[in-house]
């Protein structure tokens, strides 16, 4: 009962009128990038990381994750309304959703959406609660070995279960790990990787990369097909919001399916994109109105909904009690805890009680202030989509500029950040994954480092990744995820090729 | 009309060109083991190496044609093109200017060209937006979170 106690003590630090009214802008800001077609979470955190400089690390953190939670509702106003995912990971709710929308019951469909993707927030905090601390307990005895082998199981399970072509996430990994390794080498001092730009020594920071891949790639993709918002009427009725969640617990199979999944691809490294996939495929081929999915049915709503929310939320747990971010926005955020002078990982919950727990209670209270804000900004953010996008385009590159060029006064940043721009549009329309290219971009240094270290203490010998147990375990886990796509693809010689259904091509066309 | 094969291609081979660069540079750091260890070369050099192997293979994979339902032949149409060249070239000439005449002047006026030329607004409307912009700028960032954007040349020579 140790964690309610601290828990407590949380609130006590969440529940104030500053912390208060950041999770308010925050929220506000992030339905804000979640709804702009071409600003998503990613870039929304990173945009924001270096106004928080000046701030407690507690405050800034609260501000960043109410912005995630905000962007994570925005991109379901978006994909109900206008049939325009504002996110990757509420595609899955275009589905359903829009159908629902355009027969006339948009504030149905809004409610659900609402109602279980708190549900799921809910679930994946507490998640966090309970878990948290008791995996950090546990890797406080870890060495350089467990985690080298921790970091290669969260990349491998990239590659077995991230929905994209496995090479293509193999090689995307790679080039991060590339990149992280450009500048000055943490172990030696010698300088790597610069290419003969003597400006690269300060190495290429993640900021650049994610408004590069995310902001200008999106943009690009976005650009090719003119869109129109043709929108439902976005109008909400009050009464219409109680009585849809208060038809959400007739669905409680489908909630805690969801959430489950949502969870367990929000800790291990799938994302919430796959996670809502995954979801929604599943309740589909279960739930016994399954041939009415794409119709407008609840469940259809519900369990992508969930599953994004909770696989969103219980990212932050490898990241808060291991020092690995379970999505691309947690990875940012994670950059974040470095800059502000945290180390992420177990010792967090030794050294910065409050910073944790803070941040866990504000999650409980961020989620219930992003569902009242998002409700009651609905017709504001509708409005705001019909602005066309030619408007809306140049401003979102001089965003873009702008916050390269703000994370250390370079104008090489912007260049690379344009660069990458260029990078994420091929890779988004070949289907390459770029979370994972971010999340290398970020851990990289890491992992590496806890490879030589591990290095040094058996003199070289690679039989301390089998040394003991534990080691073992997760050493021999990555290795057969990695090996997963391989086999599938052996089982599948052996069958029928199944026809492929529409949701899989939506599926390939924004693994991100 | 671009092909999906050529864009295949064209993005294996610049991700192998990266992963050859790699490979090259991080031989100058020394890659295997000394005294200190693992050589800084040897994890990049080993990447590199991951880069170009998978490189090759996606090369392979792109261009001989599997009956593969993302394998649509075509991948950008001329429309589409010409779409993408519209958003893009703006925008480089636009970071191009930057050192040149200021963040705030380039702003501007990339505000404005991509409004006013292709006629989406009427020239006194976009003026006005383009003014909006590099003052909305000027508020949030040097003034209110004290980040200094840069002036360039031409500012530098006037004497700001």
């Amino acid at each position: 009962m140790d964690n309610l106690g601290e828990l407590l003590h949380g609130f006590a630090i969440a529940v104030t009128v500053p912390h208060l009214a950041l999770m308010v802008v925050g929220v506000l800001l992030g339905i804000l990038v979640g709804v702009l077609p071409g600003l998503g979470a990613p870039n929304g955190v990173s945009l924001l990381l270096p106004l928080t400089f000046g701030m407690q690390p507690v405050s800034a953190i609260i501000l960043l994750s109410s912005m995630y939670w905000g962007a994570l509702f925005g991109g379901s106003v978006t994909s109900i309304l206008f049939n325009i995912p504002g996110e990757p990971s509420s595609v899955a709710t275009t589905f359903d959703g829009y159908p629902m929308a355009r027969d006339g019951r948009p504030t149905t469909a809004l409610a659900t959406a609402f109602g279980s993707a708190a549900f799921g927030a809910l679930i994946g905090v507490i998640l966090i609660t309970f878990l948290a601390s008791w995996v950090a307990q546990v890797a406080l005895a870890f060495g350089p070995a467990e985690y080298f082998a921790v970091y290669f199981l969260a990349f491998a399970s990239f590659v077995g279960m991230g929905g994209a072509a496995p090479i293509k996430t193999v090689v995307a990994l790679a080039i991060g790990f590339a990149i992280a390794a450009i500048g000055i080498d943490t172990v030696s001092g010698s300088v790597r990787l610069t290419m003969g730009v003597d400006e690269l020594v300060k190495g290429v920071n993640f900021v650049v990369a994610v408004m590069g891949l995310f902001g200008i790639g999106e943009l690009l993709v976005a650009v090719e097909e003119e869109f129109h918002a043709r929108a439902v009427s976005s109008k909400i009725d009050w009464r219409e919001v109680f009585r849809a969640v208060g038809r959400l617990p007739r669905h409680s199979v489908a909630l805690l399916r969801s959430a489950a999944i949502g969870c367990w691809m929000g800790i291990t490294p799938g994302g919430p994109t796959a996670a809502s996939f995954m979801s929604y495929g599943i309740a589909r081929r279960f739930s016994r109105r399954g041939r009415y999915f794409g119709t407008g049915e609840v469940e259809g709503i519900i369990s992508p909904e969930t599953a994004d929310h909770a696989a969103g939320t219980s990212a932050l747990l490898p990241m808060l009690s291991l020092g690995i971010p379970g999505s691309a926005t947690a990875a940012v955020m994670m950059g974040g805890l470095m800059i502000w002078g945290l180390n992420p990982g177990p010792m967090l919950f030794v050294d910065q009680k409050d910073f944790v727990w803070g941040l866990i209670a504000s999650m409980y209270v961020g989620n219930i202030v992003a569902v009242v804000l998002v409700l009651l900004t609905v017709p504001v953010f509708a409005a705001l989509m019909r602005i066309p996008f030619v408007i809306i385009a140049p401003l979102i590159v001089i965003i873009c500029v702008v916050g390269a060029y703000s994370v250390s006064n370079s104008y090489l940043d912007v260049v690379m950040m344009l660069g990458f721009g260029v990078v994420g549009y091929l890779f988004k329309k070949l289907f390459y994954p770029l979370a994972p290219l971010v999340l290398a971009i970020v851990i990289g240094d890491k992992a590496e480092d806890a490879f030589r270290q591990s290095m040094l203490m058996s003199k070289g010998s690679l039989g301390i990744f089998f040394a003991n147990k534990l080691v073992t375990c997760l050493i021999v886990g990555g290795i057969a995820l990695l090996l997963l796509p391989l086999v599938l693809q052996l089982a599948r010689l052996f069958r029928k090729p199944a026809p492929p259904t529409n949701e899989t091509i939506a599926q390939e066309k924004v693994i991100i | 009309m671009i092909s999906r094969r050529a864009l295949e291609f064209a993005t294996a081979v610049l991700t192998g060109s990266f992963g050859i660069a790699v490979v090259v540079q991080s031989l100058d750091n020394g890659i295997g083991w000394s005294s200190a260890g693992v050589d800084s070369g040897t994890f990049p050099f080993l990447t590199g190496i991951i880069i170009v192997l998978g490189s090759l293979y996606n090369l392979v994979r792109g261009v001989v044609p599997v009956a593969s339902l993302a394998n649509v032949p075509v991948a950008i149409t001329p429309i589409e093109l010409r779409r993408i060249a519209g958003l893009f070239v703006p925008a480089a000439i636009f970071v191009a200017a930057i050192p040149l005449i200021g963040m705030y002047l380039a702003s501007a006026g990339y505000i404005f060209a991509v409004l006013a030329i292709p006629r989406h607004q009427s020239v006194p409307r976009a003026l006005a937006m383009a003014l909006a912009t590099a003052i909305g700028l000027y508020v949030v960032f040097e003034r209110m979170f004290q980040v200094s954007l840069p002036h360039g040349a031409l500012a530098t020579a006037l004497g700001f």
